[in-house]
């Protein structure tokens, strides 16, 4: 296995199989690796990149060059989904990452579901796929990941996220109708991936967290709509990681429930512990505080620890921040690349 | 127990069984039988909002459930607002509140600012994504005890420091006191950065924050 390729170890580790080392990635979306170091130079600057084919693809270039992640992600943010859906976004500037502006909806009840073909055909979505499918044939050894904002995640960006929440408890029916709408709607984007040369599917889904439903909600609306969009991903012959935000004590039952080929967390939780208890595939957790303003030496002795864990995917916890130095993220990914 | 106690433990378990419509109703018997309506807040609606932070921390409730206590909080102040006689209150305290620059994450200050004013104090928001110079302008203007900061992000986390630089170089630190909360913070932050406490949820903000005047 001595010139197995980043492709074919990150395919390996998520089917399960033996590999040489783990693999290092950073899958895009809410973990963009487009740093505000990484970028320069490169002839463009954000906000410009986000809905251009051509320039994603260069930047997924260097992005890998000098981070030396294993991997493309695509796209760098979490608003693909929103824009798509209807909601006002504000595309940021060269520091700050895109954002909701304006949910699309005051209510659940409100929500007119779209034909999801038709959606298909609006926003990034055709960029995107373009944007891959040129990484993919630029260098086939190199996986591309494409990064979906989960559903529940998705519904609270088109609906706004306070009421969201309270309709599901209050308005079960409607909530259920426009989760429904949204996972259609993320297959649709996922196949139109995963047909565009995306072998690997992230899924991240920030407002789906213990913390924020608990555990009887997580269970009720979390887990059915991820592994229903899981589940669409693996009939392509994609793969799936999910990443799961915050402390995942008050969900950690449902865990084993997830469909995902792995799962990602942040940096708070134990990785190896879950991984012995829940018997998954664990990616993570390299602390992105440790990564924007600690020094390489600090970096490199998180990451070892975390490598020496047997932790199958290292990766950074959480979203990086646009300022983190390059020479720490090149620590990180040298630590796991060296330590075998 | 006598009728007007008996309407507060009313109004105090609508809120705590997110009964936006009870909590209505029986605040609205407050004021049709002429029982003071301040107590029937106090001794009441926020009553049954601290027994909802409890829940909160011992993790029965989340935050859905949370919000929608406050609702009915809220649905009976509304109702009983209007009817406070105006309290020569010497206790009278102001927080500016928000959510630091980088992030746009709001339902945990929401809740804090929800905590606070159930506790009395007077909650001036400024949202979320806020410069730190907002802070200290704001706090400046209406005449602040406490400035509360909140994200849940670590990528915004510096930003929280620069808003206690902002007031050192400005030289009105000891002017306010500083509480910070959110994810990914820890009293460890709270200390390097030279706030004066972390609170880890909205109930302990408004307990802390109530020390931090008294």
């Amino acid at each position: 296995m001595n010139d197995i390729s980043p492709r074919e170890r990150l395919l390996r580790v998520l089917d399960g199989k033996t590999v040489d080392r783990a693999p290092v990635i950073c899958p895009g979306g809410m973990m963009n690796s487009a740093t505000v170091d990484v970028i320069e130079g490169c002839g463009f600057t954000f906000p410009e990149v986000h809905p251009d084919a051509a320039a994603m693809t260069k930047l997924s270039a260097a992005v890998e060059e000098k981070t030396g992640f294993e991997n493309f992600g695509i796209p760098y943010c979490m608003t693909v989904e929103a824009e798509v859906l209807g909601s006002e976004i504000d595309f940021g500037n060269a520091t700050c990452e895109p954002k909701i502006a304006k949910e699309r909806y005051a209510s659940t009840a409100d929500v007119v579901v779209r034909d999801i073909k038709e959606l298909l055909q609006e926003g990034r979505i055709e960029a995107i796929a373009r944007a891959g499918q040129n990484m993919a044939e630029k260098n086939p050894d190199v996986p591309v990941i494409g990064s979906l904002t989960g559903p529940v995640s998705t519904a609270a960006s088109i609906v706004d996220p306070m009421t969201f929440l309270k309709e599901l408890r209050k308005d079960k029916a409607n909530a259920h109708r426009v989760l429904d709408y949204v996972t259609d709607f993320l297959i649709g984007y996922a196949e139109v991936l995963i047909e565009s040369g995306f072998p690997v599917i992230t899924i991240a889904d920030p407002t789906a967290t213990g913390e924020i439903l608990g555990p009887k909600m997580f269970g009720d609306y979390a887990v059915p709509y991820l592994n229903r969009l899981v589940d669409a991903i693996h009939e392509r012959d994609a793969r799936v990681i999910v990443h799961i935000c915050g402390k995942l004590d008050a969900v950690k039952k449902h865990i084993p429930a997830l469909h995902g080929d792995a799962v990602s967390t942040d940096a708070m939780v134990n990785l190896q512990a879950l991984k012995a208890e829940c018997g998954v595939t664990v990616m993570g957790n390299v602390s992105t505080f440790a990564l924007q303003l600690q020094t390489p030496d600090v970096v490199q002795r998180v990451t070892e620890n975390i490598v020496s864990k047997g932790i199958d995917i290292i990766a950074p916890a959480c979203g990086l921040s646009t300022t983190t130095p390059v020479e720490n993220i090149a620590a990180m990914t040298g630590t796991v690349k060296n330590h075998y | 127990m006598t009728r007007e106690e008996e309407l507060h433990k009313v109004l105090s378990e609508a809120v705590v069984d997110m009964d936006e419509e009870q909590a209505a109703v029986m605040a609205q018997a407050v004021v049709d039988e002429g029982f003071d309506a301040y107590a029937a807040i106090e001794k009441g609606l926020s009553q049954g909002m601290e027994e909802v932070g409890r829940l909160y921390e011992e993790e029965e409730y989340f935050i859905p459930e949370l919000l929608l206590c406050s609702d009915a909080m809220y649905a009976g102040i509304e109702i009983l607002k209007p009817h406070i006689k105006r309290r020569q209150d010497s206790e009278h305290h102001t927080v500016v509140i928000g959510v630091v620059e980088g992030d746009t994450h709001d339902i945990g200050k929401n809740l804090v600012k929800i905590m606070l004013e159930s506790a009395g104090f007077e909650v001036i928001d400024l949202g979320r994504d806020i410069p730190a110079r907002e802070f200290l302008r704001q706090a400046e203007e209406s005449k602040a005890d406490i400035i509360a900061l909140a994200t849940l992000m670590t990528t915004a986390m510096p930003a929280m420091r620069e808003v206690v630089e902002e007031l050192e170089k400005e030289g009105r630190r000891e002017a306010y006191k500083v509480i910070i909360g959110g994810g990914p913070i820890s009293s460890a932050f709270a200390k390097k950065i030279g706030a004066d406490v972390y609170a880890v949820n909205a109930a302990e903000a408004a307990r802390l924050a109530r020390e931090l005047v008294s």
